[in-house]
C-alpha cells in the first residue's frame, strides 16, 4: 500500500511485503514478503519503513547534529570516524521513538502476539538494509541483530538501536570509502516471531568457496545463531549435493556454547553445551535433507543462488527460514570459465587450442 | 618436464642418492641408456623427474624392463611424431635403485608448438571424428594379434630332427626356430603397444577434458557422479564377471552347488564336478566362455607376475563360491543395468541444468564425446593388459623353460630375471651347442646372476623411492605429465613441502589464492591499527567491527570459524585468500613470521623459521 492521504506509511506486514517495496522496507523484510509468498515457512512478523526512521530523525531535530558530526570525517581517518559515530550514537539514544510509529509497532506487535497465542512474543529485531547497502552489509557492519526481544517498549528500543547502527564506524568507515556521506542514510527494520532454536546457522545454495552450483553449503550450530555469528563457535560444516542429496564433505567441529532465551526475561544467554552433545553433529540425514529442499525452493524462487538463514524450532522441530539474501562475491570466479566449444577444450587439453592461458 | 624458472633445492639430485646396502652393482640388470649416468649429468640432474608409482611400484626384474622401453616407445611415436601434441614431445625414463623415474620432453619454440598444431588439430580432429569406425578396426587388429601371438611356436631342441626336416619342402631346422621365436615374440610385444597407445591420448585427452569441464563448473562434484554419467553400461570389462554370475546360476540349477564349498581347490571342486553328468555339462560350459573372457589379470599391472585367471583360477572360483551363497541366501547378483542406466541420465540431465545455456552445450558436446570414446579406455585394458600381456609373458615363460631344460636356468619362471639380450644370447648360445654337441657354459653362467638379481630385487623393494628428483619446477605445464599421472603443479608443490618439514596449519579453505608475507598477530580487536599495508592478519576470528582491517591486509587465518564465518565472507569480497578454523594459528604464528596462506587447500605454511 502506498503512502497514504493519511501519512506516511511505516509499518506493514512481512506477508504483504514484496521485491518492488525493497526500496522502502530494505532487502530483509522485502525478501520475507517473497519467501512467504513462495509457501516458504518464515516466522510472521512486520517491516518498519525507511519513513520510521526519517521521521525519527526529524522529530528530534537530529539532521544537523549528524551533518556536523560528520562534517570532519574522512575516509581511513579511524578516531575521526570515531569521535563522530560516538556523538551521533548518544544523541540517537536519548531520542524518542516519535508517537506515530510507536503506536503502529504497539498494533503489529499484538497481532503477532495473538496469532502465536502469547501475551508478550518474544521477536527478533533486525536491521533491513537498502539498495546497494544490502549486498555490502555483512562488511559495512550493518547486520544488528536484537534476539529475544519482549514487550513493545524494549522492541522499539531495539529498532532505535538498529537505526542507531547506520552510524557504526564501520558503516561510516564505509560510507566514507564510497564517498556516499551526505545526506541521511536509510534503513528499514524487520521484527520477527523468535524462533526457540534447537538448531541454527546458515546455508548456501551452492559452495561459496568453491562456486560450485551444485552444492548446498550447511553452517550449523545448537540453539540461536549468535554464538556462530559472533565467532565463538566453529560450526558444524556439510556440503550437500543437490543432485543426489549426499553429504559430500563433513566437519563435526565441537560447538562449547550456544545461545538460549533468557528464562528471567527478555534476550538470549549464554550457555555452555555438555561435552558429550558439543561434539555430536548438530544435524541428522533427515534435518539436511529436508534444509537443502527448503534452500533449492528459495533458490527457485529468486532464480540465484541464496544465503539463508535458517533454524529449527526446539519443541515441534519446525524448519523456519529467517531471512534470504543473494550470494555475492561469486562473479569473479566465474568469469575466468570463458565459454569454448567442446572440441577447442580438448585442444587446449593437448596445448592445441588457440593460447589456452 | 616443461617448467618455468626451475629452482633446486626441495628434491635430491638423482646423483646424490646411495644404493641400499647390498644392492651394489644394481645397474647391470638395465640397459646402459636408462641410467643417470655421469656423461650427462649437467642435463639429468637439471630435469624434474618424478617416481612413476603408477605403474612400476615394485623394482623393475631385468626382463620387466621391455614393458618400460616399448611403452615409452610407443606412446612417443603416436604423441610426438604421428599426433605432435604441440607443446610436449615423449617422456624420458630413468631407473634408480630398480625404481622408474619418468620426465617429458618438452616443446618449448612457439613457432615449433603452432607447426605441431596444425598436424595435432587435422589428426586428432580425424580420429575424434571417425573414432567408433576407428576403435571397430582396432578391436580387429587386437583379435588377430591376439590369434598370432596364440600360434607362435616355441619349438623344441630334439635329438633328432623329424623326417619332415629332411623331406619336406621350406622346413627349417629346430636351431632357426628357436632363434626366429624369439625376437618374433618381442615383436608382437611392440605391435601390442603400438596399438595399446593409438588411442589412449586422445580417449584419456577428450575424458579428462570433461572431466576438467566438470570441476571446473561444478568444483565439489564427487569423481564418482563424473565417472558415472560417462561410463558404459554393457562394457566388455563386465563380461568376465557377467559369465561367473550366469555359471553360478547354472551350477545351482542343476544342482551342482554344493561342490562349490570355502575351504576348496578349484582342482578339488573340479574333481568332484567331474563326478556326475550334470557337473561334467558345467564344465563344459566352463570350457566355451574361458576363451576369452578368462584372459582377465590376477592383478593391475605391468609386471610378470600378473597371471590370468586361466593360470590361477582361485579368483574365479572364489567369486563362483561367492555368487553361489549370495544367490542361496536370496540376493540380487546381477548388475541393475536399467538402473544404472536411468541413473546416468538423471544425473547428466540435472548438472546440465545446473549451468548456463552456453557452458551447457559444450557440457553435453563433452559427455557424449566422451561416452564414444569411453569404450576404448575401458577395453584396451582387457585387449592389451589383460588378454595379450598375460598370455605374451606365459610365451616367454616358454622360453624360460626352453632354457631351464637344459639347465640354463633352474627353473621357466626365471628367464624373467634375464634382460632381454641376455635372453637371446642364451638362446644363442643353448642352440649352438644343441646344434655343435658341444658343452654349454650356460649352466654355469646364469644361475648364480639370478640368484643375486633376485637378492637384490628383493632388497631394493624395502627401499623407498622419493616421489620426486632433480629440481623442483615452479609450474608443471606438461599436458601428459599432468593427464595421464595427474602430476600438477599443486602436487609437486606438496611433495616439496614434505620434503622440507616445514610447518603446517590446516583449516578451512575459505577463500581461494595462495599469497606470502608477513603475519601480524591480532588478539583483539582494539589492536587492529597495528596492523600495516600487506601484512597478512592472524587473529582469533572477526566480526564487522574489524571490517576497515581488510583493505589493509592481503590474507586471513582465524583460529575459529567456518566458511561463511565472517572473516570467510569479508576475505571473498575482497579477493584475499584465506583459511579460516585452524584451532591454533595466533599460537603457532608469531608477528614478523613470513608465512604462507593457501586459501585454495585450506593450509598454512610458516616459512619464517627459515627465511628470518
Amino acid at each position: 500500500m502506498p503512502d497514504t492521504a493519511a501519512g506516511a506509511e511505516y509499518i506493514r506486514p512481512l506477508r504483504r511485503l514484496s521485491r518492488g517495496d525493497e526500496p522502502r522496507f530494505g532487502g530483509k523484510s522485502a525478501n520475507l514478503g517473497e519467501l512467504l509468498a513462495a509457501d516458504i515457512p518464515v516466522p510472521p512478523g512486520f517491516a518498519i519503513s525507511t519513513v520510521a526512521f526519517h521521521a525519527f530523525v526529524a522529530e528530534a531535530g537530529l539532521e544537523g547534529r549528524i551533518d556536523g558530526a560528520l562534517a570532519r570525517v574522512t575516509a581511513g581517518d579511524l578516531e575521526a570516524i570515531a569521535n563522530a559515530s560516538h556523538a551521533i550514537s548518544e544523541a540517537m539514544r536519548f531520542a524518542p521513538v516519535p508517537d506515530v510509529v510507536r503506536i503502529e509497532v504497539e498494533q503489529h506487535y499484538a497481532q503477532i502476539g495473538h496469532a502465536a497465542g502469547v501475551d508478550s512474543p518474544p521477536v527478533a529485531v533486525r536491521s533491513s538494509a537498502i539498495g546497494e547497502d544490502s549486498a555490502d552489509a555483512t562488511f559495512a557492519g550493518q547486520q544488528e541483530t536484537y534476539l529475544w526481544v519482549r514487550g513493545v517498549q524494549h522492541v522499539c528500543d531495539a529498532v532505535r538501536d538498529c537505526w542507531v547502527s547506520l552510524y557504526s564506524p564501520p558503516a561510516i568507515s564505509y560510507r566514507a570509502r564510497l564517498g556516499r556521506l551526505e545526506g541521511p542514510p536509510a534503513m528499514g527494520v524487520t521484527v520477527q516471531l523468535m524462533v526457540d532454536a534447537e538448531v541454527s546457522g546458515v546455508m548456501f545454495t551452492c559452495n561459496p568457496v568453491s562456486g560450485d552450483p551444485s552444492m548446498v553449503a550447511v553452517n550449523a550450530s545448537w540453539g540461536l545463531g549468535l554464538a556462530v555469528v559472533g565467532g565463538e563457535v566453529t560450526p558444524d560444516d556439510f556440503l550437500v549435493s543437490k543432485v543426489t542429496g549426499e553429504v559430500v564433505r563433513e566437519h563435526v567441529h565441537s560447538k562449547h556454547v550456544e545461545y538460549a532465551p533468557d528464562p528471567t526475561g527478555g534476550g538470549a544467554v549464554r550457555v555452555a553445551v555438555p561435552p558429550e552433545r558439543s561434539e555430536r553433529a548438530c544435524l541428522d540425514l533427515a534435518a539436511l535433507a529436508r534444509l537443502v529442499e527448503v534452500g533449492k525452493r528459495v533458490e527457485r524462487h529468486f532464480g540465484s543462488h541464496q544465503d539463508v538463514e535458517w533454524a529449527i524450532a526446539r519443541d515441534a522441530e519446525a524448519l523456519f527460514v529467517v531471512q534470504a539474501r543473494p550470494v555475492t562475491g561469486l562473479a569473479k570466479k566465474a568469469e575466468k570459465l570463458k565459454p569454448a566449444s567442446a572440441m577447442s577444450l580438448i585442444m587446449g587439453t593437448f596445448g592445441a587450442g588457440p593460447r589456452n592461458d | 618436464m616443461a617448467t618455468t624458472a626451475p629452482k633446486a633445492g626441495a628434491f635430491p639430485s638423482p646423483y646424490e642418492i646411495e644404493p641400499p646396502a647390498g644392492c651394489e652393482g644394481w645397474e647391470e640388470m638395465y640397459p646402459y641408456y636408462a641410467l643417470f649416468d655421469e656423461r650427462r649429468r649437467e642435463i639429468d640432474e637439471n630435469r624434474f623427474w618424478f617416481w612413476n608409482s603408477m605403474h612400476f611400484p615394485m623394482p623393475m626384474p631385468a626382463f620387466d624392463v621391455i614393458c618400460i622401453d616399448s611403452p615409452y616407445q610407443a606412446v612417443g611415436a603416436w604423441q610426438n611424431r604421428v599426433f605432435a601434441v604441440p607443446p610436449a614431445m615423449g617422456i624420458d625414463y630413468r631407473c634408480l635403485n630398480g625404481y622408474i623415474y619418468i620426465s617429458g620432453n618438452p616443446v618449448t619454440d612457439p613457432a615449433k608448438i603452432a607447426e605441431r598444431a596444425e598436424f595435432f588439430q587435422k589428426r586428432a580432429g580425424h580420429y575424434f571424428q571417425n573414432w567408433s569406425e576407428l576403435y571397430g578396426k582396432w578391436r580387429a587388429k587386437m583379435e588377430a594379434l591376439i590369434r598370432e601371438l596364440g600360434e607362435l611356436r616355441v619349438p623344441d631342441l630334439p635329438e633328432y630332427e623329424p623326417d619332415e626336416v629332411a623331406f619336406g619342402d621350406d622346413r627349417n631346422t629346430a636351431f632357426y626356430e628357436v632363434l626366429d621365436a624369439y625376437p618374433r615374440a618381442l615383436r608382437l610385444g611392440d605391435l601390442m603397444w603400438q596399438h595399446h597407445f593409438e588411442f589412449l591420448l586422445l580417449g584419456y585427452g577428450a575424458y579428462g577434458t570433461f572431466v576438467e569441464f566438470c570441476k571446473g563448473h561444478l568444483p565439489d562434484i564427487p569423481d564418482q557422479h563424473i565417472a558415472q554419467m560417462v561410463a558404459g553400461i554393457d562394457v566388455l570389462l563386465f563380461r568376465p564377471d557377467a559369465e561367473l554370475r550366469r555359471l553360478a546360476r547354472l551350477a545351482i540349477e542343476t544342482g551342482v552347488d554344493t561342490a562349490f564349498q570355502q575351504d576348496r581347490s578349484p582342482d578339488e571342486i573340479n574333481a568332484e564336478l567331474a563326478q556326475s553328468d550334470a557337473g561334467k555339462h558345467w564344465l563344459e560350459e566352463l570350457e566355451k566362455v574361458k576363451d576369452p573372457w578368462f584372459n582377465m589379470a590376477t592383478g593391475d599391472g605391468l609386471y610378470h607376475y600378473y597371471r590370468s585367471w586361466l593360470d590361477d583360477p582361485s579368483i574365479p572360483y572364489a567369486s563362483l563360491i561367492g555368487h553361489i551363497s549370495a544367490l542361496g541366501a536370496g540376493e540380487q547378483i546381477d548388475r541393475p543395468t536399467e538402473e544404472i542406466r536411468r541413473e546416468r541420465e538423471r544425473l547428466a540431465t540435472e548438472y546440465g541444468a545446473l549451468l548456463d545455456e552456453g557452458s551447457r552445450t559444450s557440457f553435453n558436446d563433452l559427455l557424449n564425446l566422451s561416452r564414444t570414446v569411453f569404450p576404448y579406455v575401458e577395453e584396451h585394458k582387457f585387449f592389451c593388459d589383460y588378454w595379450f600381456l598375460t598370455r605374451w609373458w606365459n610365451k616367454i615363460r616358454e622360453f624360460g623353460a626352453l632354457l631351464a631344460r637344459s639347465g640354463f636356468l633352474e627353473g621357466a619362471e626365471d628367464v624373467f630375471q634375464l634382460s632381454r639380450y641376455e635372453v637371446a644370447s642364451a638362446l644363442d648360445e643353448l642352440v649352438l651347442t644343441w646344434s655343435t654337441g658341444g658343452v654349454p657354459l650356460g649352466p654355469k653362467h646364469w644361475p648364480p646372476i639370478v640368484a643375486r638379481r633376485k637378492e637384490i630385487l628383493e632388497r631394493l623393494g624395502e627401499w623407498a623411492p622419493p616421489p620426486a628428483i632433480g629440481v623442483t619446477p615452479d609450474a608443471v605445464t606438461d599436458p601428459m605429465t599432468i593427464m595421464l599421472w595427474g602430476v600438477t603443479t599443486e602436487r609437486v608443490q606438496e611433495w616439496a613441502r614434505q620434503q622440507d618439514g616445514g610447518s603446517v596449519l590446516n583449516g578451512a579453505a575459505a577463500s581461494p589464492g595462495v599469497i606470502e608475507g608477513l603475519a601480524r598477530v591480532v588478539r583483539s580487536v582494539d589492536q587492529i591499527g597495528d596492523v600495516r599495508d600487506g601484512e597478512i592478519l592472524v587473529c582469533g576470528s572477526t566480526s564487522p567491527a574489524w571490517a576497515p582491517i581488510f583493505s589493509k591486509i592481503k590474507a586471513t587465518v582465524t583460529d575459529v570459524g567456518g566458511v561463511m564465518s565472517h572473516a570467510a565472507i569479508v576475505a571473498r569480497e575482497y579477493g584475499l585468500p584465506a583459511v579460516v578454523g585452524t584451532g591454533r594459528a595466533t599460537a603457532a604464528i608469531r608477528t614478523g613470521q613470513t608465512i604462507r596462506v593457501d586459501g585454495t587447500e585450506g593450509t598454512v605454511t610458516v616459512l619464517g623459521a627459515r627465511e628470518s
